[in-house]
Formats: structure tokens, C-alpha cells, sequence
């Protein structure tokens, strides 16, 4: 279960994983893992282009 | 109804209001990058158009991730200098950075933020455009969209930051800690990356032409319209009844922006104009003139933000042929409209509005102050971009081969061709091989 909340009464941060700090860090170190594989692929796109063309 | 319901309603209506205000400037300045994009893939040749434009696109995509992983924890724990204060709100993993229905500014605050972030990194996209490596410039862009410029932020454009509470510092439409860092980072890149091949013939600069002028005028001109996105981004919605604010807590309101913007957007644009006769200058000044009244928006006469706007706009083009004069190939004018309209705005401030009290016992505008910080914005800028670009270089990872850029970058790296049945971007390559090159085209 994602939800933080059993009810919308008091409800404050209602995000998936608000009360988990599991989830949480999962959620963002993938999201961290994404932005740098982006990096070493477009690296790696790069060298394989540029090694195509030489 | 009773009163206390009546209260209740009001300052909830309020509340949905400043969410709105800066919804709606969010969308806006997501026009800013739809002009950056048509303006850079018009500024390339036919060879680098589809490059420069992924360049632009990824740019956005880049800088709002970092934005939220670092730079709004920047700026709310650096308002005293180098030393960080307790932020911890703002890190990623806290219950304030996500949905929550009690927390009706945060996020729509870290939005905007986001977006000045990528509008400092479209700002270096387009002066290095035709032969950086597409991985070096989207780090240089993370570092100074999501770092450098909210560091420069948290000290000159938040309301406890250390260069008001020292120095009175004025600079309500950012033209020091948006556009002068930009302007002065992407300069250290541009000395790092140097010329694109054929730019200097015997030390002498060449004009490369842009392959679609007419595009990169409309880019322009979205870009304006943007502007008015990140200007209102700039002035602060307040609740209850103290209306609007500046960034620096004294009054204001947007009429006061809306005189200055039109008169500096006027004002720029004639004054490069009359300097420069040539298109790409004269809607370039349009930027060159608002960016050059932006930090006193608030406060100047507008006849005053006119005629101060013409200036910086013809100025300007002087400036864009002096730095071609000192051997640096920046492709789009960035350096003439950012890094000189941004610190030229900035001491214009000092000039012109010295003695404007702060609040509180805040010291006053003054030309000592704003010169200091005109130094402090350009320096900020200007160290990390060429720092980084210096180490970049050295590991040779900086710069595409020359090979490449001489065959152009959209063949070598861009699954697609911009002009299919038009102009035939293939054959114009083709021309500039040398003998045996052609079997390198696949």
C-alpha cells in the first residue's frame, strides 16, 4: 500500500509513500539512478557516433 | 454566514489565488524555452539544427530534475554565504516537497524557481552551440541551473540573503542573479571550448550565418512573451492584506512592472537598432532592454527605463563585436545580451535609484552596493563555468572532434534529418567533404 492516509479528515502531505521513508528513497534514487544513466548514455552514444565517423 | 466562515473563505480564495498567479507564470515561461528552441535551431547551420534543438530540449529536462534533487535546498540553506543553514524542508525526501493539500506555495514556488533555473541554462545553449559535446553541456547546464544561479539567488534574490542585508542590494527582475551569472558562465565555457571551426580566419571573425533567420526572430519574440512569465515570477504575491510585494519586501505591483517592461522592450530594441541595423541585433535588443531595466522595474520612470534600455540595446551589438574582437566565438550574442545587460542593469540600480530605502533597517540602494555585487554576480558566474569547462577540456571531453563538426553533428549523432524534402541538409554536407570522406556518410 502506497497511500499514506486512511481518510481525507487532517489530512496533510498525501503523497505516495508520505509515511514511508522506504518508499521514499527508492523513489528518488531512481529517479537520481535515471539522470545519471542519462549521462553515460549520451557519453557513450557520443564515443560510439564519433568512432563511426573518424 | 458567519464571519469567522466568511475569513476562513477569503483567505482560502487568496490562497488558490497566489497558486494561480504562479501557475499561470510557469506556463508563460515555458515559452521562453519554445523561443530558445526556435531561436538556436535557426542560429545553427543546416548541419548542427536538430542538434542544437535536442540540446535545448534536454536542457529543460535536465535542470528541473536537479532543480528538485538540489537547488531548491539551495537556496533556502545558502542566504548567508558559503555556510548552510537549516533547510531541510526543502531536500527531496522531505513531506514539504511533494502533494500535500495544506501546503498551497511550495510547490508552485519551487516551480517557478525551477524555471529561471532552465532559463540560465538555455541562456549558455545557445553561445555554444555547433561543437560542444552534448554530455559536457548538459552537466555545465545542471551545475549552473540547479547551483550556481540559486547560489547567486539565495544571496541576492531572497529575503534574508546576505548581499540585501550587506549591501541594500536591488535586483527585482534578476538581472544579475539570472542573467549576468548566465551570461558570465557561459563566457568561461566559451574560453574553455573555443571557436567553431572557421570562425577566426588569420584572427580575424567570420560571419557564419545563421541557416534560418526568420526562425530564430520568432524565437525571439516568444522569448519576450516569456518574459512576462518570469517577470511576474519575480514580484511576490502576498496573503492578507499587504498586496504585493518585491523579493526585497518593499511594495510594488505589477502595473509598475508592466510601464518598465514595455518601456525597456521598446527602448532596447531602437537602441539596437540604431547601432546595428542588422535583425538578429535589433530583436536581440528587445531582450538586451528589458534585461538592462529589470532590476529596478519597480522604481524607475518609465520614460527613464526607456531611454536607460536604448542604451544597453545600442551598446549591445558594440559589446557582441567586441567580443568577437577578443577571439571568443559566442554564437548567439549571449555575452552582449546577458552578461553585459545583466551587470549593466544591475549598476544602472546603483546609479539611479541610490538613497531608496530597504525595509526595516535593511541598508539602502546604493552604487557602492551595486557595483560590489555587479562584481560578485560576475565573478559567481564566471569561476565555476570556466572551472569546470577548464577540467572538462583537459579530459577531453568538452569539444565533439573536428572531424565531427566538420561533417556536422545532426549526421553523426541525430537519428533524423530536419529538412527531408526541402533543404537538402545531406548534399549541402556533402559539398564540404574532402575526397574518400563521402563513404564516412552512412
Amino acid at each position: 500500500m502506497s497511500s499514506p492516509i486512511t481518510t481525507w479528515e487532517g489530512a496533510s502531505a498525501v503523497f505516495t509513500f508520505a509515511d514511508s521513508p522506504m518508499g521514499i528513497a527508492i523513489s528518488l534514487a531512481a529517479a537520481v539512478g535515471i539522470y545519471l544513466y542519462l549521462n553515460l548514455s549520451i557519453m557513450k552514444h557520443e564515443k560510439d557516433s564519433f568512432d563511426k565517423h573518424k | 454566514m458567519s464571519v469567522e466562515t466568511l475569513q476562513s473563505t477569503f483567505e482560502m480564495h487568496q490562497s488558490m489565488n497566489v497558486e494561480v498567479f504562479y501557475w499561470w507564470c510557469t506556463a508563460i515561461m515555458f515559452m521562453i524555452h519554445a523561443g530558445f528552441l526556435a531561436y538556436e535551431i535557426g542560429a545553427s547551420r543546416v548541419k548542427n539544427a536538430l542538434t542544437s534543438g535536442m540540446k535545448n530540449i534536454l536542457t529543460l529536462s535536465v535542470i528541473i530534475p536537479t532543480f528538485y534533487f538540489f537547488g531548491w535546498w539551495i537556496y533556502n540553506a545558502f542566504p548567508n554565504g558559503l555556510i548552510p543553514t537549516d533547510a531541510s524542508a526543502a531536500l527531496p525526501w522531505s513531506l514539504s516537497m511533494g502533494p500535500d493539500v495544506k501546503d498551497m506555495g511550495t510547490g508552485i514556488f519551487f516551480a517557478a524557481f525551477a524555471l529561471f533555473g532552465a532559463t540560465t541554462g538555455s541562456i549558455l545553449s545557445g553561445a555554444v552551440i555547433e561543437r560542444i559535446r552534448l554530455s559536457a553541456f548538459l552537466i555545465l547546464a545542471a551545475v549552473l541551473g540547479s547551483a550556481v544561479w540559486i547560489l547567486a539567488g539565495a544571496w541576492g534574490w531572497h529575503p534574508d540573503g546576505w548581499m540585501l542585508k550587506d549591501l541594500g542590494y536591488h535586483d527585482v527582475g534578476a538581472s544579475g542573479v539570472v542573467h549576468a551569472v548566465a551570461g558570465f558562465f557561459a563566457l568561461g565555457v566559451l574560453m574553455n571550448l573555443g571557436a567553431r571551426v572557421g570562425k577566426f580566419k588569420d584572427g580575424v571573425a567570420m560571419y557564419i550565418p545563421p541557416h534560418n533567420l526568420p526562425m530564430s526572430l520568432i524565437g525571439l519574440m516568444m522569448i519576450i512573451v516569456g518574459f512576462f512569465g518570469f517577470l511576474g515570477g519575480c514580484i511576490i504575491f502576498n496573503g492578507g492584506d499587504t498586496g504585493w510585494t518585491t523579493i526585497y519586501g518593499n511594495p510594488t505591483n505589477l502595473s509598475a512592472f508592466a510601464f518598465n517592461t514595455l518601456m525597456g522592450f521598446a527602448g532596447g530594441v531602437l537602441g539596437a537598432y540604431m547601432t546595428s541595423r542588422e535583425p538578429f541585433w535589433t530583436m536581440s535588443g528587445g531582450l538586451g532592454g528589458i534585461i538592462s531595466v529589470a532590476a529596478g522595474l519597480d522604481l524607475y520612470y518609465p520614460g527613464l527605463a526607456f531611454v536607460l534600455a536604448a542604451s544597453g540595446g545600442a551598446l549591445m551589438p558594440m559589446i557582441g563585436r567586441l567580443v568577437d574582437k577578443l577571439g571568443v566565438d559566442d554564437a548567439v550574442g549571449a555575452i552582449a545580451v546577458h552578461a553585459f545587460c545583466g551587470v549593466y542593469g544591475v549598476v544602472l540600480v546603483g546609479v539611479f535609484c541610490a538613497g531608496y530605502p530597504n525595509v526595516g533597517d535593511l541598508p539602502p540602494i546604493s552604487l557602492s552596493g551595486q557595483l560590489t555585487a555587479a562584481v560578485i554576480m560576475a565573478l559567481t558566474g564566471f569561476i565555476p563555468g570556466w572551472g569546470i569547462s577548464f577540467v572538462m577540456k583537459k579530459m577531453n571531453a568538452l569539444r565533439v572532434p573536428p572531424e565531427v563538426e566538420v561533417l556536422g553533428l545532426d549526421l553523426v549523432e541525430i537519428p533524423a534529418k530536419p529538412y527531408p524534402e526541402t533543404v537538402p541538409a545531406y548534399a549541402v554536407v556533402e559539398n564540404t567533404l574532402q575526397p574518400g570522406q563521402e563513404k564516412q556518410l552512412v
